[in-house]
């Protein structure tokens, strides 16, 4: 094969026309929805009303409706909130560090991994209220000025996620709009409708397309990117502190900060190829969401699984070298103990399994790709079940073990989160353009400005 | 006014002169002056109008008036809590916010302890032990601290209840009186009165003048458990009335044989305090040494220094066998026992040595339920061990009334079949339950025209009954008690009857005096007072009768000087030949429950909810079987087995214990109730089914060659422990790796009393000064807990669930493990499953100091006090259950759900029951985290008190609720950074130990090592 490595290979299959960008990106906003819109609304939106009921019978009984015990204080509540946050690591760094590195692929899946980012915080950010024991004290959380003089702990790793989260939620959304600005434009300047127009032309804030706009679009863009790549490994580390600060054997571990967040851009990848698979073929956008890109995320799945799978190594190692044996005994118990069942589901899913993409065969097919990425996921939510669960069910003394089983409120809380996050995807897909139309334009191939012949002879247009 | 004094001082004031002060009055001029001057300078010189808000007077009313309105709807959603009525007459006695304390009697049982019960506004709401009484000296029994929720069960009967063919309904007291008397006046046939234990002289006095008024009646004593066999052997072999009591204090060799007198049998309270006499650390060359030989793992086995397993039915060839040993004729073979029945000859070998070596020093003790020629041969033993010496002569059993016998009881079998009975009245009593089932009582009970149930609550009796008549609860009754030589005790009520209800005494003499109509409410008052005026009063007082009632009201007990009566002879070797066991099939031993006894517990949630002391389990019981037994019939735990002892049948649970015996069942009492109310009925399975009286096995409670198969099924068991952690190789004796359980043996410490602090393996160092703390003030409080006291019977936690409102949570919320007690017993094996050693460790928050819990919550609601306390503030708490999380010690208790609402639909939110929480301690609703205090309210009151004392709290004054329940004072709280106190002293201890010291959270409770008095040479 002679590839000619001086030239990069186009982002964007087949050379389309600008026009033709527009139109196949804003075909699904303009079209009237179909029935398989409805179909996978009506499935979402059932998994989500299932949640809804699931979390109002604990709101109205309490976390007793949940398998919570005593020693197990934490459950699928926090295993749901550090998963959902997790899912939403991939997306900013998608749209801001591989936007500083100058990737310019990412271009075709910023736009869907930063919406995904905010569902799946939004899914997360559920979880800490729910699980409370007073969620209607949840206000409490926030240090307001009060009459009591009382504040917030602020030795508290849980007050850490609350900035954390909330941080990074309000640095995504507005990072996502402003992306969004120029495409509301766009929107704005295709309807006719009144309504349509009206709210695109306040969304789009006063776009004009001006070479000026641009110039300051461009520095508020890279400005925001650098702003949001700390928090990629700010939320995840401070999640991780949840359970590093505390002194229980098998949370409290300095490995944390950095493992969480190789987990967390392995879930959140994972994550988006999943739903990727599905939106590139569904919207027609195979030749701007190529399999290069596939391949490309493939990477870095199989990058962080074996970050993830080193991780799992040096805990055992740790836990050994210290001789603490309340520390050497849960990892053995993680392994050999009532839970060995999903610590095996855990390190199959995440380690072995990935480990197929070392072949490029599977890396670029999309069948067996989606089942990996689909096991990634279920992996990714046993990591967070065996670090929360296993580790509280057999503490400090033997006599306080217990063993903690799922209640059908957990599972349909669970399901119901997925619910949201795929309602709010969906809805997604429908009202705003999945692909960043302004983007995409400015890496189709002869859009950039360059210094040198093209070498096939220039046939490209300029 | 007129006063001419006043014209000459002032004319030039108005005319009347009113006048503030002298300076007024007198005109002094420098007050003229400041008169003049009212607005001084500073007023005046910095008011400038220009200064003020600019906020106009329009704008001021118009947010006066929006604030007013917000304030008005914002607060509209104020509940009205209910009307809060004072009192327009204060009434004696009571202070507002101040406990009362008024002195009685527990009728929870036959020991009869005398309490105190601590009341409030008139309500009791504690109970305590009495500390005047010289049996039990102020401690009490968990039931006895339970029996406080019998008071406000809210299903007590409430009026008279007349049976429509199955169904009740409430008539009047006369109503009912009025028909009873018609049948009772008849006169014909046998009136039958059916009665428990009476340890009432009066009642017992009573009950005669009824005899004499009604003569046809007969009177039936009978209690499921008593010490019939001990006593029928004492008499036989040594001549007395009843078996002596023991000076446990005293023996340096104590063997049980298959008896629990730690536990269920004797005066607990009273062993358990003289056998913990001989478990001081700081008196170490007194330490007692006892062995277990038992079937069973008893409360007794739990705690035994030697324990040796053995069939229930062997135990005759192993008293002949001690005997032949000890007496040096050797007529049973050693080895030969050995083998028969696989028990460690090691360990028979020491206990044959120590019996020799230790003769009239050693005491043999055999259970209740073990037959009487076991007993005939165990009085032998102790007669050739040494005599007498060990029996106590300075007070002895007092009996009212005699238990019937078997046959009386047959005979009243026969005459209600025979249609002989013209009434039969149950005074609180539960036959249809507590009788063998082949007397098939509560069909035959159809045949008699009147049954009268005289009951508090619910029973499978009363629900049998033509008539229920609802009694006083013993808080509410008067009363009095004998069951020693030397002392009586009273009762008094300490609320007026809370329903319709009259006590069962009131109820006979109203009979007695044949009149419905006449009744008042201190008729037994006046017949228990003129009683005592003519026997006790003369025997021991003198003086005013009032006086001496009230002194003797006041004190709960009045001393008589009687002398124990001598117990008989010595005791002779039994003349009948003894059967041996064959050891052939499976034996099936029945025991009682160390929680609910005979079962009359069983609608108390908390004695149901309190673990097992050894099993753990709670809400059920099971059969017991040892690991090789369950192999053998290749049953798990919780499958459902049959056991079957000729024709009678009972299916129930296994639970693999270890320790028990193999090829032995055992099973204990109390549950299976039909009748007992929300809590009581349908928990666990009536062992009763399977006694038998025409066809008694060893005894009543013992029976050999019965059938045990497995049927299809499970049946889940509520422990508060999980009971899978004995036999998987990585998670064994992780308590002693740990380091949570530390001890050693007697002769260790001897030799060397810094043993323990030297011990390898735990590391303790640490980073940090010790003693750099500075943020505590001069009181910070501590507790120590003395291991080598701890019998694991759980009396602390009842009596901590009363103190602190802790709520019942029901059998499935235990087996999710959301038990709320705020103290738990920790119990923990070692060894074999076989042969295990047992550790028992009171577990409840720790007050570290430097708590992990308090950093992690994320809203500052567990904080730390300046005297040492991690406290718990509810207000604040929004339910993260991160500080649980955290907790090494996991003793913090989350409300998952308001366990008051959900437990049985509201059961322990009803008006009645709401009476049983203490006022001083908040009641947790949903989702709040709650903890041990260290019962920070009677912190507070004791320094109220010093505070209005002017004194310094000094920390002795604090007691504990648990610490006042732990009859052998196991627990001491108070001021750590008091050397001299009795905490503080134990701190310093060589045995003191930490639990997790290595963490570094500075725990503020100590564990003092159980040191383990077993032989030298053996380690």
């Amino acid at each position: 094969m002679n590839i000619d490595y001086a030239k990069e290979l186009p982002v964007i299959e087949g050379n389309p026309n600008l026009i033709d960008i527009d139109n196949v990106i804003v075909k699904p906003i303009e079209e009237k929805a179909n029935r398989k819109f409805f179909l996978a609304l009506a499935v979402s939106g059932t998994a989500l009303l299932i949640g809804v009921v699931c979390v109002a019978v604990t709101l109205f009984y309490g976390i007793g409706v949940w398998g919570n015990n005593q020693p197990v204080g934490w459950g699928f509540g926090i295993v749901n909130f550090v998963f959902w946050v997790g899912i939403g690591h991939a997306g900013t760094l998608i749209s801001a560090i591989l936007f500083l590195l100058r990737q310019k692929w990412r271009t075709g899946i910023a736009r869907f991994a930063e919406a995904m980012t905010i569902f799946a915080v939004i899914c997360a950010a559920l979880f800490p209220v729910l699980h409370t024991g007073r969620p209607w004290l949840a206000g409490y959380l926030f240090p307001y000025p009060n009459q009591h003089g009382l504040w917030v702990n602020f030795t508290s790793p849980l007050i850490w996620d609350v900035f954390a989260v909330s941080t990074y939620f309000t640095v995504s959304l507005v990072f996502w709009y402003v992306g969004l600005i120029p495409d509301f434009a766009i929107l704005r300047d295709r309807t006719e409708q009144k309504l349509k127009k009206t709210i695109y032309s306040i969304l789009s804030l006063g776009w004009r397309h001006s070479h000026r706009q641009w110039q300051h679009y461009e520095k508020a863009y890279m400005l925001l990117a650098g702003f949001a790549t700390p928090l990629v490994l700010s939320v995840h580390t401070i999640v991780s502190f949840d359970f590093a600060v505390s002194i229980i054997p098998g949370w409290h571990t300095t490995i944390f900060p950095p493992y969480f967040v190789a987990g967390a851009i392995f879930s959140g990848f994972a994550m988006v190829v999943t739903v990727l698979i599905f939106v590139r073929r569904v919207f027609h956008l195979e030749h701007i969401i190529t399999l290069n890109h596939l391949e490309k995320m493939n990477k870095v799945i199989i990058a962080t699984g074996l970050m993830v799978g080193y991780a799992y190594g040096m805990e055992f190692f740790t836990a050994w070298y210290s001789g603490v044996p309340a520390e050497t005994f849960v990892f053995v118990n993680r392994a050999m103990g009532p839970y060995a069942w999903a610590y095996w589901i855990m390190i199959s899913c995440n380690v072995l399994i990935p480990q197929l993409f070392w072949f490029k065969k599977i890396r670029r097919s999309i069948l067996p790709m989606f089942i990996i990425v689909i096991l990634v996921n279920v992996g990714m939510w046993f990591e967070r079940f065996v670090i929360v669960v296993t580790s509280l069910s057999r503490d400090f003394l033997p006599s306080s073990w217990g063993y903690f089983k799922p209640t059908i409120f957990d599972l349909g809380i669970l399901l119901g989160s997925f619910g949201l996050f795929f309602t709010l995807v969906i809805i997604f897909t429908k009202f705003l353009p999945v692909v960043s139309i302004s983007e995409i334009k400015a890496v189709v191939e002869g859009s950039q400005p360059v210094h040198h012949q093209p070498t096939d002879g220039g046939t490209h247009a300029i | 006014m007129s006063d001419t004094k006043n014209d000459n001082l002032d004319n030039k004031k108005p005319e009347p002169n009113y006048w503030k002060s002298f300076n007024d009055l007198y005109n002094d001029p420098n007050f003229l002056t400041s008169t003049h001057d009212e607005f001084k300078e500073e007023t005046k010189e910095d008011f400038d109008p220009n200064k003020l808000s600019g906020l106009s007077r329009r704008k001021f009313i118009a947010l006066l008036g929006a604030s007013a309105a917000l304030a008005g709807a914002g607060c509209s959603n104020y509940r009205d809590k209910g009307e809060i009525i004072p009192y327009n007459k204060k009434p004696e006695e009571i202070i507002l916010g101040e406990p009362n304390f008024y002195a009685s009697t527990c009728t929870s049982c036959a020991n009869a302890c005398g309490i105190l019960i601590r009341t409030r506004e008139g309500r009791p709401v504690k109970i305590d032990g009495n500390p005047d009484h010289p049996v039990n000296q102020g401690k009490i029994c968990s039931k006895g601290h339970a029996s406080i929720l019998n008071l406000y069960n809210p299903e007590r009967y409430k009026e008279p209840q007349k049976n429509r063919g199955g169904y009740f309904n409430a008539i009047s007291w006369e109503k009912a009186n009025n028909a009873i008397l018609n049948e009772l006046k008849k006169g014909e046939k046998e009136i039958a009165l059916i009665t428990g234990k009476i340890f009432s002289p009066t009642t017992k006095k009573l009950l005669e003048e009824f005899k004499a008024k009604y003569p046809t009646t007969k009177i039936y004593s009978f209690e499921m458990f008593d010490e019939a066999a001990r006593n029928n052997a004492w008499r036989k072999s040594a001549g007395g009335n009843f078996f002596p009591l023991i000076k446990w204090d005293e023996a340096k060799i104590i063997v049980t044989l298959e008896g629990d007198f730690l536990g269920t049998e004797g005066h607990t309270v009273e062993n358990q305090r003289l056998y913990a006499k001989g478990r001081d650390v700081n008196n170490i060359n007194s330490f007692n040494r006892l062995y277990a030989i038992e079937g069973n793992m008893s409360i007794t086995g739990m705690n035994a220094d030697y324990r040796l397993r053995l069939n229930p039915a062997a135990q005759a060839e192993f008293v002949q066998l001690l005997i032949s040993e000890v007496g040096g004729s050797k007529s049973i073979n050693r080895n030969d026992f050995v083998r028969k029945y696989k028990i460690n000859s090691k360990t028979l070998e020491l206990l044959i040595k120590d019996l020799k070596a230790n003769k009239g020093k050693a005491i043999v003790y055999a259970g209740n339920v073990l037959p009487e020629d076991v007993h005939i041969a165990v009085n032998h033993l102790n007669q050739v061990l040494g005599g007498n010496t060990l029996y106590r002569t300075d007070a002895a059993e007092v009996e009212q009334l005699p238990f019937s016998n078997k046959d009386e009881l047959n005979g009243l079998i026969s005459a209600i079949n025979n249609n002989a009975i013209g009434a039969v009245i149950h005074i609180d009593t539960n036959p249809v339950y507590h009788f063998p089932k082949e007397y098939n009582y509560e069909n035959i009970l159809r045949k008699a025209p009147l049954v009268v149930t005289l009951t508090e609550v619910e029973t499978e009796t009363a629900s049998l009954s033509n008539y229920i008549l609802p009694l006083n609860h013993n808080y509410e009754s008067w009363g009095d008690s004998q069951t020693r030589t030397g002392v009586v005790s009273l009762v008094q009520p300490v609320i007026a009857p809370l329903f319709n209800t009259r006590q069962k005494e009131a109820i006979l003499l109203a009979w007695i005096n044949q009149d419905a109509k006449k009744y008042s409410n201190d008729i037994y008052l006046n017949y228990l007072k003129k009683n005592w005026e003519s026997n006790f009063f003369t025997s021991t007082g003198s003086g005013d009768f009032n006086n001496f009632w009230l002194t003797s009201l006041h004190d709960g007990i009045v001393f008589t000087n009687e002398t124990a009566p001598s117990n008989g002879g010595n005791a002779s070797a039994s003349s009948g030949e003894m059967k041996f066991f064959d050891n052939k099939g499976m034996t099936l031993l029945i025991q009682e429950h160390p929680n609910l006894g005979d079962g009359s517990y069983a609608n108390n949630g908390w004695m149901m909810e309190l673990p097992h002391p050894v099993s753990k389990v709670t809400w059920d019981n099971y059969a017991a079987i040892s690991l090789n037994t369950s192999k053998k019939l290749d049953v798990e735990i919780e499958d459902l087995i049959e056991v079957k002892v000729k024709n009678r049948t009972l299916e129930l649970p296994v639970f693999i214990q270890p320790g028990i015996a193999d090829d032995l069942v055992v099973i204990e009492s109390g549950f299976g109730r039909t009748n007992a109310g929300t809590v009581g009925t349908g928990n666990g399975f009536d062992v009763n089914r399977l006694i038998s009286v025409y066809d008694a096995g060893l005894s009543k409670f013992i029976y050999t060659g019965v059938q045990v198969r497995k049927t299809s099924g499970t049946y889940k068991l509520a422990t508060t422990q999980e009971h899978h952690t004995f036999d998987e190789g990585y998670t064994k004796d992780q308590h002693k790796k740990r380091g949570i359980i530390r001890e050693g043996t007697v002769n260790e410490y001897k030799n060397n009393p810094k043993f323990l602090k030297e011990s390898k393996g735990i590391e303790q160092t640490s980073l940090y000064n010790l003693h750099a703390e500075t943020r505590f003030s001069d009181v910070k409080w501590g507790m120590a807990i003395d291991l080598n006291k701890c019998l694991g019977c759980g009396e602390c936690t009842v009596a901590c669930n009363a103190e602190n409102n802790v709520p019942v949570v029901g059998k499935d919320q235990v087996i999710k493990g959301r038990e709320m007690h705020w103290l738990r017993i920790d119990r923990y094996y070692s060894g074999s499953p076989d042969e295990p050693n047992v550790s028992a460790q009171p577990m409840l928050c720790q007050h570290c100091d430097h708590a992990p819990c308090e950093n992690v919550c994320p809203v500052a609601a567990t904080t730390h006090s300046i005297d040492g306390l991690n406290q718990m503030v509810y207000n604040r708490c929004v339910g993260t259950r991160y500080c649980s999380n955290n907790c090494p010690f996991k003793v913090r208790r989350f409300n998952f759900y308001n366990f008051r609402s959900y437990f049985k639909d509201d059961y322990q939110m009803s008006d009645v029951f709401s009476l049983v929480f203490n006022p001083e301690v908040t009641v947790r609703s949903r989702g709040v985290m709650e903890k041990c205090t260290f019962c920070i309210q009677r912190i507070m009151k004791a320094r109220e008190d010093a505070i209005q004392e002017g004194r310094a709290i000094t920390g002795s004054e604090v007691k504990t609720a648990c610490q006042e329940a732990c009859v052998t004072g196991a627990i001491t709280f108070g001021n750590i950074k008091d050397k001299e106190s009795e905490v503080g002293q134990w701190k310093e201890h060589d045995l003191t130990y930490y639990v997790l010291e290595e963490l570094n959270v500075r725990p503020n409770i100590s564990y003092v090592a159980k040191l383990r008095n077993t032989h030298p040479e053996e380690v």
